[in-house]
């Protein structure tokens, strides 16, 4: 599903005085319906190695492939609309847009095309995945009128809403208390079993990790297998 | 969901920050639609004024010093089909009745109802009032005058010939009388009527025609024809030879009449000389071919001279004309005897030598004079600018003829006006300097026996050698009697003469007023440019405010495009709210724009009246107008919002999520040619460029701006109007260009700025754009203010010095009445009644007038045959009065008013001189062009800009030579406007002296410096 070969992320000009080598040589494969979490400390490049799985950041050096495909390769348009089809992400600060209602956001994803043909099914299928992360009445809130944990499940529901395959999740219990943060990382771990998504989730929590799934860790721009939890 | 309703959502959830994009384009949408709509406004006052001072006038036959049947009008209806009014224009002053209130220069009209027919069709109501005036509403109240009240009318009588004319009487000039008003005429009465392109209210007042013909002693005449609901597609020429058709003798000034005591048909003019082209054709007309069993003229026997016994002189033009002129002459002298003040008769049938005369038996006894004597002439002729002086012919004695010959006819002498009828030498009032003291009794006796009978004769050649001038060279023409021939010669005169040579010429009134209007000043023009910088500003505001607003939701934008929106949907997403924004601002902004147009009309015509020649101005906004007004804001706005989106949505997303407004050096997915426009301009992500790219665009800005001002003429109107805001621009772009790189600059400097000025200089570098656009819209508004302040018109500077814009004169006068007589001499004060007056250090540059558009600022409508003045170049040469700033090149040695004076322009075309508001906006010519004219025998002619003049006291007309303007204009008499020089500390009591010595004329004085102020003060106006 994911596989990167040979990953390394340079900020500054490479080889230059200024250099700050965040990976250095990552290759990783994760098959279809996994689960990872990659733990490190914070600043280690936890959230570049995942920006780079999901297009939002290039490698320096390297190739990043999703399904085969090379993303280094492809033009900005294409990697939109991979992310967009392929990859649901689910960031540490959810990114709901608050004018919109929690339906309206959740449905955000499927209007970066413009293709009204199956309003109907989208929307239904948006109030499905609200009432799956336990927010069937709350469709109509605006995100100002929830709890951090509601909104981070709506943030989650918005990833899905396009039936990725790949979920990524930028701490997503960054900023919930502890309870929250359990009962998101639950219910992403259902996600991962029932739905069969591929799951990659960044997190500097180990407890998180535990409840997640495969854990490896990223240190000193080197990523460390530290096996199931 | 959708796009749009994302949108919607968008602005509604932001409605605070978008409220201040919305009021900004309010700003800019109400501005640029109230601009367009105040254009409008005045094009559509313009539109009303025309109809409301033509009415439904199409053609004119215009006063030109003459008068005709009033019946001409009836007879035209026939030939043109529909309504053609008489009218007696003349000039008067009013006064209401206690004499508080005083109006110079009114036109009095003697109308009848068809009058009214030719106007709106509304006549005043003047039922149960009896006789009296009507006032137009302009001049009501100026009187403070109502329907009932009494006022004192002065009018202007004008004479048969202009009144400067030898032998021509300038006494009892006016006629006064009380009348009663009987209503007050508005707009929709034809109040307004005026022939003149001006849109500032006529001063009219109306009686009716057979009153006024009455008063000024042409009853059953009419100087002026109105012509409306003619036929479709009839044209001038066919109007004008309409005329041909059916006018008359009389409508020429002209009078057939049988003298049975003579046997002769006698041809006379009611002006005393017939036109020199009436006169040939006149005498052409009595050339009856031999063989018609036309008798031989006979005028009379002469008693021959010595040598010429027995030879019937007379035999000598059988079958043919006479012409006849006969003048007045001041004194016959033989040595030392003089006979004062006689009548010598030139008649072509005196077979004279050219320095021969004939006596008759009277005069040669109170000479002693004998055949073979020779005697001198002493007589007025016209000289240059119409001064009156003395010449002197010897003429050799070459027969003496009895009383009782034929040839001794009164009826030779024309009815010269004062001498004509009266009894008794002592009445005579001549209009020429005579004195009475040197007529003997025996003077007094031959005029109660042979009244004006010539006292000597001379040849035709002779006669017109000596006295031609230019009203004529002939005072009558015989024709041997005979009957039909009085029909005969005036079927072959108005058949063969050009009315137009009398001024019966219609011009087409309508035509010219609408093509006045038409490009009229452009006020939304005006507005526009005034408020471009306005607009920019706020359009500046709009791109600063909207990017603020994107730009605090970029995680967000960030959100969007991690999820997958391509950067394009993510900008079409903010430019549908934009959109949105822009579209609520514009509906706003129009009827903001409305308003601010209503507020604008106000002013107009209240604060701002000075602007507008104190006229109303009409709210009146089109459709077309405030649709383009809004979709050019919407433009506008869209265009700002457009150019702040090309910036968003390129940062990488992971980076607006982050909440990172810092441009970094990444980038997805830019264009090639992106890349360059934005490294060209903007360079929005990174210090790729080092501010030479802004350095680069102020150079080439500068440059602009440098061959600009070095092409630009420094004389003023639209061009330098023009160089000033494109300069502006140019500078503006320039100095923010530079502002920018000097930005850049700054910002990328490594040195640590530990203060307060550095911190500052952190912050304002940080984001250059943003500090460029703040700068910016300063900068508009800075400009706007200086722009304003520099074209503003302060007080004249050295306004005694010649080169100002007064001339240094300390007075400018214009007067209701013409004024003969020359003030700067003792003896034209003394005729003028001013003697006596401590007026000698008093100057005066007197100017002829022919009355035309109004080409100052205080006329809206675009000039098309401005005023013309008449001056002798000299007067003005001498003083070097004014400033010129641009002439005619290769015009020889001839500079500063000298270029009146040149004379190889061609035929037909007159030089000019006008002063520079004149002629760039008044008239929107330039040196060398050229306005066509008609004289006032309907000839066309041409006047040509050969000089201009700085901003001056003489703003509105063009000036041209004195001699140009009596050969196209002979029939204006005198002067209307006039240049005065007096010490500055004596400049109040000589107006006084002047306006209280020449009241009956209506002379108004204003000191030079408060008339340029009053013209400095529309510009300011405008500004």
């Amino acid at each position: 599903m994911v596989e990167l070969v040979d990953v390394t992320k340079t900020y500054g000009e490479p080889g230059g005085a200024g250099a700050v080598n965040v990976l250095k040589g990552i290759t990783l494969k994760i098959e279809r319906g996994r689960s990872v979490v990659v733990i490190g400390p914070s600043g280690c490049g936890k959230s570049t190695l995942l920006n780079i799985i999901g297009g939002l950041d290039h490698p320096t050096s390297g190739r990043v492939l999703l399904d085969g495909k090379d993303l280094a390769g492809l033009e900005a348009g294409e990697l939109a609309r991979i992310r967009n089809r392929q990859i649901g992400f689910v960031f540490q600060l959810h990114h709901l847009l608050p004018q919109c209602t929690v339906l309206e956001n959740v449905l955000i994803p499927t209007l970066a095309e413009g293709n009204s043909s199956s309003r109907g099914e989208v929307c239904a299928r948006a109030e499905a995945l609200l009432a799956r992360v336990g927010l069937a009445d709350r469709m109509s809130y605006r995100p100002g009128e929830l709890s951090g944990g509601q909104r981070q499940r709506v943030a989650v529901a918005r990833a899905l809403i396009n039936r990725p395959k790949l979920l990524l999740a930028d701490e997503p219990t960054g900023s919930l208390d502890e309870s929250t943060s359990q009962s998101i990382a639950d219910l992403l771990a259902e996600l991962n079993r029932e739905e069969g998504l591929t799951l990659v989730v960044v997190t500097h929590s180990r407890e998180l990790a535990s409840r997640i799934g495969h854990v490896m860790e990223l240190s000193g721009g080197h990523l460390n297998d530290r096996g199931q939890p | 969901m959708s796009l749009w309703r994302l949108a919607v959502r968008g602005v509604s959830f932001y409605w605070r920050t978008n409220l201040a994009v919305v009021l900004a384009v309010i700003v800019a949408t109400g501005v640029l639609t109230g601009a367009l709509a105040v254009g409008d406004s005045v094009r559509y006052t313009l539109r009303k004024t025309l109809e409301a001072r033509l009415g439904r006038v199409q053609f004119a036959i215009l006063p030109q010093g003459r008068f005709f049947r009033a019946a001409l009008a009836d007879d035209l209806e026939q030939q043109l089909g529909g309504t053609v009014a008489p009218v007696l224009q003349v000039v008067g002053i009013i006064t209401n009745d206690d004499g508080s209130q005083r109006v110079n220069r009114v036109q009095v009209l003697g109308v009848t109802d068809k009058f009214y027919a030719v106007g709106s069709g509304e006549s005043p109501d003047r039922r149960d009032v009896g006789e009296g005036v009507v006032l137009s509403e302009a001049v009501a109240r100026r009187l403070g005058a109502v329907a009932g009240d009494e006022v004192v009318l002065r009018i202007e009588k004008p004479g048969l010939l202009p009144h400067e004319v030898p032998l021509a009487s300038d006494k009892d000039r006016t006629v006064a009388s009380r009348l009663k008003v009987q209503a007050i005429a508005d707009d929709s009465m034809f109040g307004r009527f005026d022939l003149q392109a001006n849109q500032t209210s006529a001063l009219n007042v109306f009686v009716p025609l057979a009153w006024l013909g009455q008063q000024i002693e042409q009853p059953g005449r009419a100087n002026m024809l109105l012509a409306a609901h003619l036929k479709n597609g009839i044209t001038a020429p066919e109007a004008r030879a309409a005329i041909q058709k059916v006018w008359r003798p009389a409508d020429a000034g002209l009078e057939l009449g049988r003298l049975p005591e003579r046997n002769v048909l006698e041809l006379r003019s009611r002006r005393v000389f017939i036109d020199e082209p009436i006169g040939a054709q006149a005498l052409k007309a009595g050339t009856i071919p031999r063989g018609e069993g036309v008798p031989p003229l006979r005028l009379a026997g002469i008693w021959p001279a010595e040598g010429k016994q027995g030879q019937d002189v007379l035999a000598a033009a059988p079958g043919r004309a006479t012409g006849v002129l006969t003048y007045f002459v001041n004194e016959v002298r033989l040595g030392d005897k003089t006979t004062p003040y006689s009548m010598v008769a030139a008649l072509d049938s005196v077979p004279l030598g050219g320095g021969e005369i004939i006596i008759n038996q009277w005069l040669a006894d109170d000479l002693g004079a004998k055949v073979g004597d020779s005697v001198d002439l002493s007589y007025f002729v016209i000289g240059p600018q119409r001064r009156l002086q003395e010449e002197h012919s010897r003429l050799k004695v070459a027969g003496i003829v009895p009383m009782d010959d034929p040839v001794c006819d009164p009826k030779l002498m024309p009815a010269f006006p004062g001498l004509a009828d009266v009894n008794n030498c002592r009445d005579w009032r001549p209009g020429i300097p005579i004195d009475l003291g040197k007529i003997r009794p025996k003077d007094e006796q031959y005029w109660q026996e042979h009244r004006g009978t010539p006292k000597a004769f001379v040849s035709l050649e002779t006669g017109q050698q000596l006295w031609h001038n230019q009203y004529g060279s002939l005072t009558a023409v015989r024709y041997p009697w005979r009957e039909g021939l009085a029909q005969q010669i005036e079927q072959r005169l108005m058949s063969t003469i050009d009315p137009a040579l009398v001024g019966l010429f219609f011009q087409p009134i309508r035509a010219r007023g609408m093509q006045a209007s038409s490009q009229g000043t452009d006020f939304g023009e005006l507005f526009l440019g005034l408020s471009m910088f306005l607009i920019a500003a706020a359009v500046i505001l709009i791109g600063l405010l909207f990017v603020f607003g994107i730009e605090s939701r970029s995680q967000q934008v960030g959100m969007l495009m991690a999820v997958g929106w391509p950067a394009r949907r993510v900008r079409r997403l903010l430019l549908a709210e934009g959109g949105l924004v822009a579209l609520c601002g514009t509906i706003i902004g129009v009827a903001v724009g409305l308003l601010y147009t209503r507020l604008m009309v106000y002013a107009l015509a209240t604060l701002w009246s000075g602007a507008v020649g104190g006229t109303g101005v009409y709210f009146h906004a089109k459709l077309p107008t405030l649709v383009s007004g809004g979709l050019g804001g919407l433009l506008a706005v869209l265009f700002a919002i457009w150019l702040t989106l090309r910036k968003q949505a390129i940062r990488p997303a992971r980076v607006l999520m982050a909440g990172g407004l810092e441009e970094g050096p990444e980038r997805q997915g830019q264009s090639v040619r992106g890349d360059v426009v934005r490294r060209f301009f903007k360079c929005p992500y990174g210090h790729t460029t080092n501010g030479l790219s802004g350095i680069g665009v102020a150079v080439v800005a500068f440059l602009g701006v440098a061959i600009i001002l070095l092409v630009t003429p420094t004389s003023g109107g639209e061009a330098v109007a023009g160089a000033f805001f494109g300069a502006g621009a140019l500078l503006l772009i320039g100095t923010l260009s530079l502002s920018r790189a000097m930005l850049r600059m700054a910002g990328g400097s490594a040195r640590p700025m530990i203060s307060l000025q550095g911190l500052g200089l952190r912050n304002t570098t940080r984001r250059s754009g943003r500090s460029v656009a703040t700068i910016g819209v300063l900068a508009c508004g800075v400009f706007l203010v200086v722009g304003v302040w520099v074209f503003r018109q302060g007080p004249v500077e050295n306004p005694q010095t010649r080169e100002s814009g007064t001339g240094g004169f300390a007075l400018y006068g214009e007067s209701s009445v013409s004024i003969l007589h020359d003030l700067s001499t003792e003896s034209g004060r003394k005729q003028l009644g001013l003697a006596g007056q401590s007026l000698d250090d008093v100057q005066a540059v007197q100017f002829r007038v022919h009355d035309g558009d109004d080409a100052s600022c205080l006329n809206l409508n675009r000039a098309q045959q401005p005023r013309l003045l008449g001056v002798p170049a000299d007067a003005l040469t001498r003083r070097e009065a004014f400033r010129f700033i641009d002439g005619v090149k290769g015009a020889g040695q001839e500079q500063g008013w000298g270029l009146l004076r040149i004379d190889d322009l061609g035929r037909g075309i007159v030089p000019a001189v006008g002063d520079e508001r004149t002629i760039k906006w008044g008239l929107h010519k330039n040196i060398g062009d050229e306005i066509e004219y008609t004289d006032e025998r309907g000839r066309p002619f041409r006047v040509r800009i050969v000089g201009m003049l700085a901003s001056s006291v003489l703003q509105g007309s063009l000036i041209i030579a004195e001699n140009e303007f009596i050969t196209r204009f002979p029939s204006v008499d005198g002067y209307r406007v006039f240049l005065i020089d007096a010490p500055a500390e004596r400049a109040d009591a000589v107006t006084q002296k002047l306006s209280s010595g020449l009241r009956d004329y209506g002379l108004m004085l204003t000191p030079t410096q408060e008339r340029l102020a009053e013209f400095s003060a529309v510009e300011n106006t405008y500004l």
